[in-house]
Parts: structure tokens; C-alpha cells; sequence
């Protein structure tokens, strides 16, 4: 069963890490003149002594070169990312057997079909979680310096840091999983478990995400004006990392930088869950459905 | 053609009131066949006569509605490892993975069978010229057939199960598919169930006949034996069912003469047959047609058990 899972995925296995060498290089030559820029601008040093304060000038020429590409271009690109990984691996799992008829020979071998899925998703699963492990490390260390200026908490670096990367690929891999098994055509199967992917995945980011824990506020003084983090230093709060929701006069509302990783297994765990529904919804129905004809 | 004992040794396959229901439709109901050990069976049936339904309850793909199967006296519970491994298959238009090589397609059916036997797969390739290093898709569809049936029968089953295995081949590779199945079944002691709808390719292969229309077995046993009992008559247009001897098949009124293929034996046709009346063995075509046309709506009341022809008239006869 194995080498029967790596030989028929085993195409999209050579994708995948095509994709990690695209992003490795193009996230190489971006983080070497970001690097080399952050450097150059003694913005370590600053950061250091005064969390950036001492030098408005230097981070605000920093963000004006790198901002809108890191930030904001590449965020927007890599939104989809995951889903897209996820749905072209998961939709043709099942739904390709079907299409082709292939069933009837997978499925007559001496192997129960419940266990050659069960084997099937457990490899895949691996291979996705490697492949989401293997982004995050590099899209963290891409982001580095601009994360010591903006913390790890705003969505341009929370979205691709941590484990909710690789809970996004397998939520998406999940969902088309179940849909090439009930919609039976792989390329219908990923617009079917895209959209609701995407749906839940910005209603988490921007409904839920915020509340996760209840926030923390404290007063400050803004007669000098308050930031929110990206591009402005200090944030309202002083210190960088902290995820500020909301600034009412001199009342902040915020989630403090430590809470990262707990905010990471959170919704993590979200979308963990959604895949085990799933995939756990797929064996079920494979087993007990009666007839693949028609 | 071979002898089977009806009684004695366990039957390669038995199905006990067999019924599949998709929704509130019976797909196939009430089926009770026998096929004895070593027969090379054909099942014949129109498209949607629930063939593949049974074949699909036989193998293990999909579970009964009601009743059961048993292949060589053990029970099979659809989708259990043991039930798949004693049933080879080759599914209707052999579905095979189309961009493996032969060599995958066989590494295939090893990683996925334990009592799988590669040197007899390797040997059918070389003797039928395939080679191991080309793709799938690259085969002739008599190749691919042949690489279907290979991997059936590498698998190592007491029962292999053939689904339209020759409907999309050409008349030659047709021949030499059955010649194939017929030489293996001789070599190594294999029950063959072949489903197929196209009824010449089969005569001269298969000893044992199952019809089935509607969802229900029309007539099952041993080829001979049911040739034996049917009888094809001419007499005068008037003479009706009633005054023949035994159970009307298929009529075909012409001007003066009508043909009827009836369901009798030797002392009922001795005993009601008049002067005048003409009467001749039916061909296999002729046996299958004749049951293949009459109405689908027939209850398994008229499926007599092999070799138990029911002498007499009856007056269920069917006209058409």
C-alpha cells in the first residue's frame, strides 16, 4: 500500500516540491536585500535599545521598501496558497478512481477499500504536513527581519508562522477529499471544497481570530498618536508583538505577544478538527455506501 | 464439454435468496444459483438485467440487501479481506491504471494482494509478448484485457469473476481472450464466471448457463442439460399453447406455421406430439434468445431448478 500511495501521488509529490524550491528562491534573493537593508539601517541595534523609537526615519524608509511586497503583494498571494495545495492533492484521491473506473480494480484487490483509504490519507496527510512544516520554516525566516519590526501576531505574519499553515493545506485537503468521493468529478470535488475553505478560513482570520482569548486593554498616552504595529513603532502598547484590536481615546484593547502560540493551536486545532470530520466522514461513507455505478 | 456432480463436492459459488435494492428499486432479487467447481459458467443477461449488480455481490464490492453469498461453503461478508482474496475479478472494460507500466500494474497487484504470484504474472506477459517496460495506455485493448485477466489471476482465487470481459475487443482478440481462459481454466482447476451479452462468444466456452432478466435468474444449469430440455417445434398457426408439450418459451406466428420454443422432455413431446408437426434441438443462441425476449416481469416460480424440466402443458405460457 505504500508504494502503491507514493506511485500514484507520487506527480503531485514532485509539484509540491517544485513549489518549496520556487518559494525558497524567490524568498532568498527577497530576505537577502531586506536583510542586507535592515543592516545597513542599524535597525537591529535600535530595535534593541529602544524597540524602535530612537529611529522613525530608518523603519519608516525600511516599510516604504518592503512593506507592500512582504506584507501586503505576498499575503495577498499566499492566501490561496494552501487551499490550492490542498484541493489539487485531496479532490482526485477518490473522485479520479471514480472517474476512470478504477475503482472497480482498487477496490477488488485483497485489501479492504476502508483500509486503502485509511493508508492512502495517512501517507498524504504526512506528506502535506511535511510539505506545510517545510513552508512555514521558510516563509519564517524570509519575514525575519521584517517580524523584529511588526512581531509575529499581525496577519501578514501570523497566517504563515507557527501551525496554522499547515492546518489551512490539510483543512482544504479534507474538504476535497469528502467531495471527490461525493461529487465524483476531481476538478468540480476542488471547486466544491475550495470555497467553503476560503469562506471559513477569513471568517476565522477577522471574526473569531480576535477573541480567541478575551483581550487585555490598558490606558496609554497619545497626544503623539498611536500605532497599530505595521509601519508605525512603538505599537499603542509599547512593545512590539502585541496585536492591538482597537484604540478608544487612550484606551487599547490588545492581544498580548505571548499569546501567539496559544492563538496558533487554537485555530490550528480549528482546522485539525475540520480535517479529521472529514476524512473521518469519507471513510465512513467509502465503507458503508453501497455502489459506485452511476 | 465437462459432466458436473449436482450433488457432491462444494459448489465453487452459491447464492442463497440474493436481493440488492438501490433506493426503491430491486436491482437484482431473490437469486439462488449454484455454479460447481471447475465450470466455466456464463451469465447472460441484457444491459440492466442486474448482472453487474450480482457480479459486484459476488466479489465483495457491494453488500447485499438480503440473502447471502457463499464461494467454495464459506460465507462472504462483503468487503472483508478474506471474502476480496478468494475472488479474482476483471471488471467491465478492464480498468487498469493508464499511465503504469506493465511492471507497476504487476507491482500493483502484489502490494496489494497477499497470496499474489509474480512469476506466473511475469510468465503470462513473456508468453503473450507484453512488454513489462510499456505503459498501459500504450496496449492494445486485447493487451490490456490480458493484463486485466492476468492480475485476476495472479491473485491466486479459486474463483475468478469476468464482467463483459470480451464486449470491447475485436472478433480475433475476442477468440483469443476465451481460448486464454479456457486453456487456464483447464491448467489450473479454475472456476470461470463470465458475464457477457454477447451470446456466440460463448457457446462454445462455457459449460454451465445462467439467464438473467429483470433482476431475477430465468434459467441456470448445466449447458447440456438445458440445450436437452427445450425442444424447438413448428406446428400450425392455430394450435395453441395449451396443446403443446411443455411450457412455451418464445412463439413466432408466421402465415401458416408458427415456431415455438418449448421447455419439454422426451415422454411429454413422444406423448402430446401430432402428424404434422415438425420438432428439432435449439441451438445455444437460440436457447438464450428465446429466453432473453420474453417479458422481465417473470417471478422465480418459473425458474425450475437444472435438469428439472417440467413436463406437460402449462398455461403460463408466454406469447410474443
Amino acid at each position: 500500500m505504500i508504494w502503491v500511495s507514493w506511485r500514484q501521488h507520487r506527480g503531485q509529490a514532485i509539484a509540491c516540491l517544485g513549489l518549496l524550491v520556487a518559494l525558497t528562491v524567490y524568498a532568498v534573493i527577497e530576505s537577502t536585500s531586506m536583510r542586507s537593508a535592515f543592516s545597513h539601517d542599524g535597525l537591529a541595534a535600535c530595535l534593541a535599545r529602544s524597540q524602535g523609537t530612537a529611529c522613525p526615519t530608518g523603519v519608516q524608509a525600511f516599510m516604504n521598501e518592503f512593506g507592500s511586497a512582504i506584507n501586503i503583494a505576498f499575503w495577498s498571494v499566499a492566501l490561496i496558497v494552501p487551499g490550492v495545495i490542498g484541493v489539487l492533492v485531496g479532490a482526485p484521491l477518490i473522485a479520479r478512481e471514480l472517474e476512470f473506473g478504477t475503482w472497480r480494480l482498487a477496490w477488488s484487490q485483497s485489501v479492504p477499500r476502508a483500509r486503502w483509504l485509511a493508508v492512502k490519507l495517512a501517507l498524504v496527510t504526512g506528506g502535506l504536513i511535511v510539505l506545510g512544516a517545510a513552508m512555514t520554516a521558510v516563509i519564517t525566516w524570509y519575514r525575519a527581519p521584517m517580524d523584529q519590526l511588526t512581531g509575529h501576531f499581525q496577519h501578514n505574519a501570523y497566517d504563515y508562522e507557527g501551525l496554522v499553515l499547515t492546518a489551512y493545506i490539510l483543512g482544504a485537503f479534507g474538504f476535497a477529499v469528502l467531495a471527490g468521493l461525493l461529487i465524483r468529478r476531481s476538478i468540480s470535488a476542488m471547486v466544491a471544497a475550495f470555497i467553503p475553505w476560503l469562506a471559513i478560513r477569513l471568517v476565522v482570520e477577522f471574526v473569531f481570530r480576535d477573541h480567541f482569548l478575551a483581550p487585555l486593554t490598558t490606558t496609554v498616552n497619545c497626544t503623539q498618536g498611536c500605532g497599530y504595529g505595521v509601519g508605525f513603532v512603538p505599537q499603542a502598547t509599547g512593545r512590539v508583538g502585541d496585536l492591538v484590536l482597537s484604540i478608544n481615546r487612550n484606551i487599547v484593547t490588545y492581544q498580548p505577544a505571548d499569546r501567539f502560540w496559544t492563538f496558533q493551536f487554537i485555530e490550528a486545532g480549528i482546522f485539525v478538527a475540520l480535517t479529521a470530520a472529514a476524512l473521518g466522514a469519507t471513510i465512513w461513507l467509502l465503507h458503508q455506501r453501497a455502489t459506485w455505478t452511476n | 464439454m465437462t459432466q458436473h456432480d449436482a450433488g457432491g463436492s462444494v459448489p465453487a459459488l452459491r447464492t442463497d435468496r440474493l436481493g440488492r435494492r438501490y433506493g426503491k428499486v430491486w436491482g437484482l432479487r431473490d437469486c439462488t444459483l449454484e455454479v460447481p467447481a471447475g465450470a466455466v459458467a456464463a451469465l447472460v443477461g441484457p444491459n440492466g438485467a442486474g448482472k453487474t449488480t450480482l457480479l459486484e455481490m459476488i466479489i465483495g464490492l457491494l453488500e447485499p440487501t438480503e440473502g447471502q453469498v457463499s464461494v467454495f461453503g464459506q460465507a462472504s461478508r462483503a468487503g472483508t479481506a478474506e471474502a476480496l482474496a478468494r475472488v479474482g475479478y476483471v471488471a467491465q472494460d478492464h480498468p487498469l491504471y493508464r499511465d503504469f507500466t506493465v511492471a507497476e500494474m504487476l507491482h500493483f497487484g502484489r502490494a496489494m494482494n497477499p497470496s499474489w504470484d509474480q512469476g506466473l504474472a511475469q510468465a503470462r506477459m513473456d508468453a503473450l509478448g507484453i512488454p513489462l517496460n510499456r505503459k498501459i495506455r500504450r496496449l492494445s485493448g486485447g493487451q490490456q484485457a490480458q493484463v486485466s485477466l492476468t492480475m485476476a489471476l495472479a491473485k491466486h482465487a479459486p474463483l475468478l469473476v469476468l464482467d463483459e470481459p470480451v464486449s470491447s475487443l475485436d472478433p480475433v482478440a475476442r477468440l483469443e481472450f476465451m481460448r486464454d481462459v479456457m486453456a487456464t481454466a483447464a491448467d489450473h482447476a479454475l472456476t470461470f464466471l463470465i458475464s457477457s451479452h454477447v451470446v456466440s462468444e460463448l457457446e462454445r466456452f462455457c459449460d454451465w448457463l445462467i439467464i438473467l432478466t429483470g433482476g431475477h435468474v430465468q434459467l441456470a444449469g448445466p449447458a447440456d442439460d438445458l440445450l436437452a430440455a427445450h425442444r424447438l417445434l413448428t406446428v400450425p398457426r392455430a394450435t395453441p399453447d395449451a396443446e403443446l408439450p411443455g411450457r412455451t418459451i418464445h412463439r413466432t406466428d408466421s402465415d401458416r406455421h408458427s415456431t415455438v420454443l418449448v421447455r419439454t422432455d422426451p415422454v411429454a413431446l413422444a406423448v402430446h406430439s401430432r402428424s404434422g408437426w415438425q420438432d428439432g434441438p435449439v441451438s445455444f443462441e437460440q436457447l438464450v434468445m428465446a429466453y432473453l425476449q420474453r417479458p422481465s416481469t417473470a417471478t422465480t416460480s418459473d425458474n425450475p431448478g437444472p435438469a428439472a424440466a417440467r413436463p406437460g402443458p402449462s398455461t403460463k405460457a408466454v406469447t410474443r
